[in-house]
């Protein structure tokens, strides 16, 4: 078969959620694992006509449970999988999302958040599950999510959480929303040889005699993030992987060092690559009296906001999360003790907004604009923030 | 590059990785070492526990197919759940995986269908494949896909010390039925049956060499195959039921094999009972009276791979069509003249096309004229029948809010949608309507400009009302000049189904026409 055979290089007017299956195909994702939902369905959906086309597997599990599990099996076959959800099915998915990040499985995760809590707003955009994101399977970890403000940016996006999810040996959440998945516009495709993509590190048959390979080794420079190579099953290394706390060679090890041990590098391997792993988009940091914090569609609505603002004399900078997790905690920190304010934008009451207050340790006011799932926002309400934190620091 | 690509010195050096100099493989500490992580050895099993001849069996039937069929054991992946049984993936020198609780099968699902070489085994108790993760095992078996469940039932929640499960007895003791169990267990062989397992089997581990030759079978079975094994739990099963009761508490061994005992009193091989009638017979104290063995089902059906490679040339044909549109596309020159934020909404009723008419407008303006277009729609009760609507934001520029904030130009196609939506227009805005489907009422607002023509009318002569969307989009490019006539007529050829593309395209010029007649 034709190594071309799939690829829809060129311009296409496409849905967010289309987008992101197709960014999964370019990106080498050959198993998808789902369980129909609003608003993440057409993922699946195309997930499900594309796959077959390309020598790939999609199957419809019975639940959320089983799509999570099923893309960590298919992972440790080798295979680049991804699964697809929103609110109700993300947290059926957390129990195994800790599973995957525990057994260090390359995988991507979906949510198109909708509004919540609960069954909710099944058909409206919502933000509100940032910080489940961060938060939502039990115990210390880090995770990596990336947020996306448009469908091209989807398909980019959903390409660079498998290529971070293969780097840094873990599960990459795709937190985009209702209005972002369920939106058409302008997606480029650009040809395969023009797109980075990263393959997991991976020892193969023969490489390393079987007994003497460690499925989860220390650096040899005992360098901090050191992503110690993989094998998939069947290769003869006869590996042990179990979600319990484990030492190097994926051993059970019951006791308080051991799971020092093996949280540190869970925590490590994604702090330790912070640089490579956070994107940001800025622009007029420089001389800012407020910055705007935001990400996702509510970045994009807060565009014509900032821009008003600007005109009626505001100097206004704009900071984008394009990596919400891990947080750019010392880049605000450091903006803090420049700028005088933040107005932080986002479909929820004040999940990110919270970290970025975090992040100032008091040294600038943070104003947040917030409302919960149903709407994007009114950027009415975003101009009336950002001219609320230039008056109150005036006052100041 | 993939450093799957590369020789194995250079991808061992790009890799970093330090080999330990000595291997902490144990050997020499069993005669089926070379499948046992010996350096794990002693278990954590308690004495009299048949899970150990569980194991035995297991890994039996493993090098009987290594010698007798050519298995290659590195191709053997095992996973387990949460349980006394979930350990046995940690205790196998086999590519194991020790999961979350009740999750071994969907994670063997994926295994399985990523690598269709492998053979995968999951092995679990009672609790995780029929409690916890009974979803997983009926729609595993509903799919018959090939991989081998072994379920080691030992009829109670033996790790967290004993608590009732799904497979106690009924009358039968636990930690948490102390009073005797008032629920009913499921019969498992019955239960993956039912679910569309092909191949399902019943053993007490007292019959351990059948289990042996029975895990053979279930192993190199095409299709879901199901095996229990049922097993004393000497130290909390026995304790409080009548197989191992009134027995010194300490002598666990003892107890163990009393169980076993039991189960040779109690066992009746019978292989071609129906799996309904394959019961765990027990009195009102909960007390077994009999057990059912056997091989009860061993059936060739396609498995689930098979039905999935089946669809191959549909999914072939499907991707032609879809390449060959695209490789079929004509470039168009970006236009010249700057467009600034046009807000267009469309409504009318299901079935007319209002979503596609939208999104044609918006690909005609995104692919074919270069320009920025977002294209929305409603979703949800209010899509489904009765009104629905589109919307379409074209700029030059980058569109930053993706709603419509007052629509300059609308395409109204019923009566509902004209209520919906006409306030909404802004002055000096543009309407257009179907005539024949819209009536304007006497306070029809004057400070916009309405045009009409009967789209409707116009597809229905042209052979197919359900064209009367694009009679609507030639009429609206002809007004509006938002978007080039040829990008309309690409964008509608991509998206209409090929055989109604002249239709569809005669009509948009019917609309066309009449929409250069009019006087704005
Ligand atoms: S608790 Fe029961 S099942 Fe678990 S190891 Fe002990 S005897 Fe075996």
């Amino acid at each position: 078969m034709s190594t071309k055979k799939g690829r829809l290089t060129g311009e296409h007017f496409m849905l967010g959620d289309h987008a992101c299956a197709e960014g999964a195909v370019l990106a080498g994702c050959r198993f998808f694992a789902g369980y129909p939902i609003t608003p993440a369905t057409e993922i699946a959906e195309r997930m499900s006509v594309r796959l077959p086309q390309v020598d790939g597997n999609y199957v419809q599990m019975e639940d959320e449970l089983a799509s999570m599990n099923a893309i960590l099996g298919a992972s440790w076959a080798g295979v680049k999988s991804m699964t697809a959800t929103s609110g109700p099915g993300f947290s059926l998915m957390m129990e195994n999302l800790g599973l995957g990040i525990m057994l260090e499985t390359p995988c991507v995760v979906v949510n198109v958040q909708r509004g919540g809590p609960s069954t909710g707003l099944p058909t409206l955009v919502g933000q509100q599950d940032m910080m489940q994101a961060r938060w939502g399977s039990h115990g210390d970890y880090e995770v990596i999510a990336l947020s996306p403000s448009s469908p091209q940016e989807l398909f980019d996006l959903t390409i660079r959480a498998f290529n971070l999810s293969e780097k840094y040996r873990t599960p990459v959440l795709v937190m985009t929303d209702a209005e972002v998945g369920h939106m058409t516009e302008k997606v480029v495709i650009p040809p395969l040889e023009e797109v980075e993509i990263i393959n997991r590190p991976e020892v193969q048959k023969g490489d390393i005699e079987p007994d003497l390979f460690r499925i989860y080794r220390n650096s040899p420079q005992n360098s901090p993030g050191y992503i110690s190579p993989m094998v998939k099953a069947g290769e003869g290394y006869r590996i042990h992987v179990t979600g319990l706390t484990h030492d190097e060679r994926g051993y059970p090890a019951m006791n308080a060092e051991a799971n020092e041990w093996n949280v540190s590098r869970l925590m490590e391997k994604i702090r330790a690559n912070r640089k490579d792993i956070i994107e940001l988009e800025t622009d007029k940091l420089r001389n800012a009296e407020v910055v705007v914090i935001s990400y996702g569609i509510s970045a994009r609505t807060s565009l014509w906001p900032i821009e008003q603002a600007r005109k009626e004399g505001i100097r206004v900078g704009y900071l984008r999360l394009i990596t919400v997790w891990p947080f750019p905690e010392d880049t605000i920190s450091k903006l803090a003790k420049k700028v005088n304010a933040f107005v932080v934008p986002e479909i929820n009451m004040g999940q990110i907004t919270r970290e970025v207050e975090r992040s100032t340790g008091g040294d600038a006011r943070v104003f947040g604009v917030h409302k919960p799932g149903g709407d994007i926002l009114n950027p009415r309400d975003v101009l009336a923030a950002i001219r609320k934190a230039a008056a109150a620091v005036q006052k100041a | 590059m993939s450093t799957g690509e590369m020789h194995r010195s250079e991808r061992l050096r790009i890799l970093n990785y330090d080999t330990p100099a000595v291997s902490d493989w144990e050997t020499g500490l069993h005669p089926m070492d070379d499948l046992l992580r010996g350096e794990r050895l002693p278990h954590i099993w308690c004495q009299g526990c048949g899970l150990g001849t569980a194991l035995t069996s297991f890994i039996s039937s493993l090098k009987w197919l290594e010698k007798n069929r050519g298995w290659d054991l590195d191709k053997v992946a095992v996973v387990s759940g949460i349980g006394c049984t979930g350990r046995i993936a940690g205790y196998v020198r086999l590519d194991s995986f020790h999961t979350t609780h009740g999750r071994a099968i969907p994670f063997a699902t994926g295994l399985k269908i990523a690598n269709p070489d492998l053979k995968v085994i999951v092995i679990s108790g009672d609790g995780d494949i029929a409690g916890i993760g009974g979803n997983h095992l009926i729609h595993a078996a509903r799919r018959n896909l090939s991989i081998t469940v072994v379920c080691v039932n030992n009829f109670n929640y033996g790790m967290t010390g004993g608590q009732v499960g799904p497979t106690t007895p009924h009358e039968a003791r636990a930690v948490t039925a102390q009073y005797g169990n008032y629920e009913f267990p499921f019969n498992l062989p019955y239960l993956a049956t039912a679910s569309g397992a092909s191949f399902v089997a019943r053993w007490t581990v007292l019959h351990a060499r059948r289990l042996t030759w029975t895990l053979r079978n279930a192993l190199t079975h095409s299709g879901f195959s199901f095996v229990e094994i049922i097993a004393p739990c000497s130290t909390a099963y026995a304790r409080w039921n009548p197989e191992g009761k009134g027995l010194d508490p300490e002598n666990l061994r003892r107890r163990g094999l009393e169980v076993m005992k039991h189960y040779q009193k109690v066992g009746k091989i019978d292989h071609d009972v129906h799996p309904k009638d394959a019961h765990v017979k027990v009195n009102n104290q909960g007390e077994i009276l009999e057990i059912i063995e056997g091989e009860f089902l061993d059936e060739t059906r396609p498995d689930f791979k098979e039905a999935i490679n089946q669809r191959a040339d549909l999914a072939e044909k499907y991707w032609l069509s879809e390449k060959g549109t695209l490789d079929k596309r004509k470039v168009l020159t970006s236009r010249k003249k700057r467009v600034p934020r046009k807000e267009i909404q469309l409504g009318g009723f299901g079935g007319q096309g209002i979503m596609s008419a939208g999104k044609i407008i918006g690909m005609a303006a995104a692919v074919f004229n270069n320009l920025q277009a977002c294209f929305t729609q409603s979703y949800g009760p209010e899509a489904r029948g009765g009104a629905a609507g589109s919307q379409v934001v074209i700029a030059s520029s980058p569109i930053h809010h993706p709603h419509l904030t007052q629509p300059t130009s609308m395409i109204i196609m019923s009566q509902g949608a004209y209520d919906k939506y006409v306030a909404d227009l802004a002055p000096g805005g543009v309407l257009l309507i179907d005539d024949e489907l819209v009536t304007l009422p006497a306070d029809h607002r004057k400070d916009i400009k309405t045009f009409g023509i009967s789209a409707t009318k116009i597809a229905e002569q042209a052979g197919n009302n359900r064209a009367a969307n694009t009679a609507m989009l030639g009429f609206w490019t002809a007004v509006e000049g938002i978007v080039d006539k040829d990008a309309m007529q690409e964008s509608i050829a991509e998206s209409v189904p090929p055989k109604t593309i002249k239709l569809n395209l005669d009509v948009f010029e019917a609309g066309h026409k009449i929409g250069l007649t009019i006087d704005k």
